[in-house]
């Protein structure tokens, strides 16, 4: 795949990620309904616990939680768990997977593959005679894996089911600054703006390439459209501050607070609180 | 370099949340008191340049494409401390929408990427640039700084990695959290960034400020002094 199609791709997924998130956070589903900051403190509450969790059996009944949750807010599941299984796959199981043999994490060999005639001392390093699998080390892997698919399914979670924007204000209940808020919002709606221009431009490009490109040439031409998206942002900041002038911006920043919590968003925070009380507990 | 959620023991994810903080707040404090009113746009601007400089796929030699991290060109472009803000608003956003990252590590990403990586790269820069104004020394600089900047970074993350077995293990001595100790993380990461990664990263850089000091030199942070 050239620069041009792999650039247009990853721009593609960035892209269609937001609208994705966009869509599924207006349906009707059980998390949908429920304040942004009951679902923000779900998730640092949650995923800390995921944290914490030293045992198999936690995890497992957390991941059936999550599942649980995810069924009830109406979520497209094969493309959510898709998603999720992809990046426990590639940031727990392949990550982890190495520990599993006694080179690193001592134990019972249940599954030895590799004699040699007697062990070796590597300068800091010892192969013993037997290398192999042990349960331990498939206890560390499945632990490492399963911690990674309930953060991200956590996460995804309240992302799938809030708008950005209401995720960044919820933040307020943890004392973050207004500003600091404000420029997280501002960069999440530019980066989306800049990707479609990128995305243009590869277009643009793609459509006036009839032969290769050489190395050396498509170097040059991403280091002058990086350059560009640098003026463009520099010119943007300009605009930007321009518009905040104009509509009377003095330097105190101040979002929008939420409205009033009703009784399901009060019943769903105490019934989700309780839930990570049990998970901590046992 | 983005490190999930699982691998880092809360005694380590915290004290690295503990030290984000505090460079994030001298950086806003500082920029505030520089750019008044402006640090808003401003920083969301440099965070949003931050976050697309990793959309770019850059042909590398091999057949294959790559793109940088960035934070070492953000650095060298708009200076340590507004990179310091700008790469780490990028990495928080790509931890909480697009997964890259978690959210118990978002501290210590941030340390790494956008602490770590940032003012090694500035600083490495200015070393090997000294008072010289001859273009090769400029881009060598340049190739040094996201060299060393992202190796740097790499081996930070390592460490944090390789003590894990040490500070949290269950009662059998199985690894609770990353499993590999400090002799085996720190070579791997160390080697895959110091003859790959880190070299693919310097020539990112060194192309980008080739490109910045033929056409626009005047936006240049790390170049400012030099030339008023």
């Amino acid at each position: 795949m050239s620069f041009i199609e792999s650039g247009i791709e990853h721009l593609g997924k960035v892209i269609k990620t937001g609208y994705v998130q966009w869509e599924s956070a207006s349906e009707n589903g059980f998390f949908q309904r429920l304040d942004a900051r009951i679902k923000v403190l779900f998730l640092i509450f949650f995923i800390v616990i995921v944290s914490l969790k030293r045992e198999l059996l936690p995890e497992i009944a957390i991941a059936f939680f999550v599942f649980g949750l995810t069924f009830a807010s109406r979520l497209n599941i094969l493309n959510f768990y898709g998603r999720v299984l992809f990046l426990g796959f590639v940031f727990g199981f392949l990550i982890a997977l190495p520990s599993a043999f006694n080179v690193i994490t001592k134990g019972d060999i249940i599954l030895p593959l590799i004699h040699f005639s007697k062990p070796y001392d590597l300068w800091i390093y010892h192969i013993p005679a037997t290398i192999g699998i042990t349960g331990e080390g498939i206890s560390v892997v499945a632990m490492l894996t399963l911690r990674v698919i309930n953060s991200v399914s956590l996460s995804f979670l309240v992302l799938y089911t809030t708008p950005f924007a209401d995720i960044i204000r919820a933040l307020k209940v943890l004392k973050v600054p207004d500003a600091v808020l404000m420029i997280i919002t501002l960069t999440y709606k530019y980066i989306f703006i800049f990707a479609k221009t990128i995305e243009d431009m590869y277009l643009a490009k793609k459509s006036r390439t009839a032969s290769g490109v050489s190395s050396k040439d498509a170097r040059r031409w991403v280091a002058g459209r990086i350059a560009f998206m640098f003026k463009k942002s520099r010119q943007r900041c300009e605009d930007v501050f321009n518009a905040m002038i104009a509509r009377g911006f003095s330097d105190t920043v101040m979002l929008y607070g939420f409205k009033k919590m009703n009784k399901l968003d009060a019943a769903a925070g105490f019934a989700l609180f309780s839930a990570g009380i049990i998970f901590l507990w046992i | 370099m983005h490190i999930p959620d699982g691998y880092l023991s809360p005694q380590t994810y915290v004290p690295l949340y503990g030290a984000s903080f505090a460079f994030w707040a001298i950086a806003l404090r500082k920029l505030k008191s520089e750019l008044s009113v402006k640090h808003i746009p401003y920083l969301a601007m440099a965070a949003a340049f931050s976050f697309i400089i990793q959309m770019f796929n850059i042909p590398i030699p091999g057949g294959t494409t790559g793109h940088a991290v960035g934070a070492g060109i953000a650095a060298l472009l708009l200076g340590p401390w507004t990179a310091v803000i700008a790469v780490s608003v990028a990495l928080i956003i790509q931890a909480i929408v697009f997964g890259d990252g978690g959210i118990t590590a978002i501290g210590a990403n941030c340390f790494n990427m956008a602490v770590v990586m940032p003012f090694v790269s500035y600083w490495a820069f200015k070393l090997i640039k000294g008072k010289s104004d001859s273009a090769k020394r400029l881009y060598a600089a340049g190739f040094f700084a996201g060299y060393i900047g992202l190796s740097l970074s790499a081996i930070v993350t390592a460490v944090e990695f390789g003590i894990q077995p040490l500070i949290a293990s269950a009662s059998d001595g199985r690894p609770l959290y990353a499993p590999y100790p400090l002799s085996v993380a720190v070579p791997v990461m160390a080697l895959e960034h110091l003859l790959l990664f880190g070299i693919i990263e310097g020539v990112i850089t060194a192309m980008l400020l080739k490109y910045f000091i033929k056409h626009e030199p005047e936006v240049v942070y790390a170049i400012q002094g030099d030339r008023q």
